[in-house]
């Protein structure tokens, strides 16, 4: 019975006061067996992490190592009754990208200076924001990429929504404004909590999403050049990046970049290791093109979670670096196609097709699914899936050597949601309108980051537009790391109220609707 | 196997590995359905939590 999609109310499985569940989902023999079985996988890469007695020095140094405790509940929250291939897609990519952050903790911890000081390996490691495109280190694979930002700050959110409230309260005891976003918030919290693992040769930091992002970069870089002498290299993407004036500046940049990073480590740049990783970013590319295109059609294959957080790593993060990627690529776009022929639906109604803008909450990154199980809400895309669809350079040639600076530049400039968020109205406003029209979607639902000035300022131009067109426009307001300022069921209110009252609708799994999770992980 | 045990001497070797593998399967679908695995480090975070606090630091800006 539950191997059908909806049979059980998934609202069921929330305790009042409860970090977790009660149970896990029955999903028919097949669907649990392998569910079962990639939560055996976790637990082994859990396990395997964890035995090392370097990372269980780092467990108990790191405060924010606790809420990896909370690790197979993030999976389960973003395979909420999802079946067949979805479920698939799903773990395909959540457990390639648990994976890899737990190989990156195990880098970290093994060049800190506090855990594993590992001196040798320490020289080879550059370090990286977490909010910057990785491109200007696709031709050192001789050196290691490791960002600091992603495992202390970053992931926790996604494990456990209250994981970085003790972080911003640190940033604002020391003086930092407290309507600035979370996000730097709390990296610079890290910091001053003196929380942040001590390595590398050199450091790279972007000015990547907001004024909010310098101000984390100005407290972390101060700490790492004068205390822990850390030379850092201040990368400087132009705001408007869709101007041709811009771009031979921004090529500069990357050139700069690059002649500093050889400069502190010794290493030379290696343009075979490149046009590979090159050919991989197109490969990524083509693949989100094709999902994207499926979405456009009745029958949306990658969407919600699905594509969100696997854009997000795979775009920006990894940018052809690790060859595993590629091969999830396409094990995605295989089972998209299945399902595709076979005229599947990720749940058991469709009754609206929205597109998803604004920066979405990072504490409530599962609402995608909720809203497509609890009101057939179907999250096409969303804002931070938007990125760049151009293919770049992969041959070697000497024309391709130099059009590398400017597809390096392109890429950092478009960077996941700095790419909307900076450059003007005409890619944050104007082109959402387009994609509502080649998507035929009826809704948008507009993420309201409250502490994000740039998208704020265009409330009533979004407004006035959606008015325009006779879109459904649905306002959702966060505080992006700070459940505190909003709740997850103050996130799910805003669209009940809406879904009553504007739509006039009854919801698909009314157990969905209130959900007791403000405890929860 | 328990020697003294008659029953379980007697059985030939396959039969002990599918009750060892029946038992072992048993035990960690019951762990996983039952999601016990998050109920136990649920318990475990807030003796992490506190022991941070005591944990020195260089906390400055």
């Amino acid at each position: 019975m539950a191997k059908k999609i909806g049979s059980e109310a998934l609202g069921r499985f929330y305790k009042e006061g409860s970090k977790v569940r009660t149970r896990r989902e029955w999903r028919g023999v097949k669907d649990t067996a392998y569910d079962f079985s990639r939560w055996l996988v976790i637990m082994g890469t859990l396990g395997k992490f964890i035995i090392k007695p370097r990372n269980m020095k780092a467990m108990l140094r790191y405060r924010w190592m606790a809420n990896y405790l909370a690790v197979p509940m993030m999976v389960d929250r973003h395979t909420q009754g999802l079946r067949g291939e979805y479920l698939r897609m799903c773990h395909a990519e959540q457990d390639l990208i648990i994976d890899d952050v737990a190989k990156l903790l195990d880098k970290l911890f093994k060049g800190d200076r506090r855990i594993g000081n590992d001196e040798e390996f320490s020289k080879k490691v550059v370090l990286v924001d977490e909010n910057e495109m990785t491109a200007v280190m696709m031709g050192f694979p001789m050196l290691e990429t490791l960002s600091r930002e992603t495992p202390s700050t970053y992931v926790p959110v996604l494990l456990n929504q209250h994981s970085m409230e003790y972080y911003m309260d640190i940033a604002e005891e020391f003086g930092l404004a407290p309507d600035v976003c979370p996000m730097p918030e709390a990296e610079a919290g890290v910091s001053i909590n003196d929380d942040a693992p001590v390595l590398g040769a050199c450091a790279i930091q972007c000015n990547t999403t907001c004024d909010g992002s310098l101000l984390g970069n100005g407290v972390i870089s101060k700490r790492l050049e004068l205390e822990d002498g850390i030379p850092v290299f201040q990368l400087a993407a132009p705001l408007r990046h869709r101007e041709d004036d811009v771009q031979e500046y921004a090529a500069q940049e990357i050139r700069n970049a690059i002649a500093f990073i050889e400069k502190h480590t010794g290493a030379k740049w290696d343009w075979d290791a490149y046009f590979e990783c090159a050919k991989r970013v197109n490969l990524a590319t083509r693949c989100r093109q094709e999902w994207l295109d499926m979405n456009k059609t009745d029958y949306p294959q990658v969407f919600g979670s699905n594509l969100a957080l696997y854009t997000e790593t795979n775009y920006m993060a990894i940018c052809g670096r690790v060859p595993a990627f590629a091969k999830v690529d396409r094990k995605l776009t295989k089972l998209a196609e299945k399902a595709y022929k076979k005229k599947k639906m990720m749940a058991k109604e469709y009754r609206h097709r929205a597109i998803i803008w604004g920066v979405q909450s990072h504490y409530y990154f599962d609402f995608l699914l909720w809203l497509l199980n609890c009101w057939g809400i179907v999250p096409l895309t969303d804002m931070l899936s938007m990125v760049s669809t151009k293919e770049i350079a992969e041959v070697d040639t000497p024309e391709n050597r130099e059009q590398a600076y400017y597809d390096m530049a392109w890429l950092t400039e478009n960077m996941i949601m700095r790419n909307r968020t900076h450059g003007g109205y005409k890619v944050l406003l104007d082109e959402l309108w387009d994609f509502v029209e080649e998507f035929n979607a009826d809704m948008v639902i507009l993420w309201e980051h409250m502490s994000c000035k740039a998208l704020d300022g265009m409330h009533g131009m979004f407004e006035d537009r959606a008015r325009e067109k006779g879109i459904n426009l649905v306002w959702v307001e966060h505080d992006l790391f700070d459940p505190r300022i909003i709740s997850r069921q103050g996130v799910r209110d805003q669209i009940n109220n809406y879904m009553r009252t504007v739509m006039r609708e009854e919801p698909i799994d009314p157990s969905l609707e209130v959900l007791p999770d403000d405890q929860s992980w | 196997m328990c020697k003294k045990c008659k029953c379980c001497s007697k059985l030939p070797w396959w039969s002990k590995l599918l009750i060892a593998t029946t038992g072992i399967f048993g035990l960690l679908f019951t762990v996983y359905f039952f999601n016990l695995d998050m109920k136990l480090t649920a318990m475990m975070e807030p003796w992490l939590l506190k022991w941070y606090d005591h944990v020195d630091r260089d906390k400055h800006l």
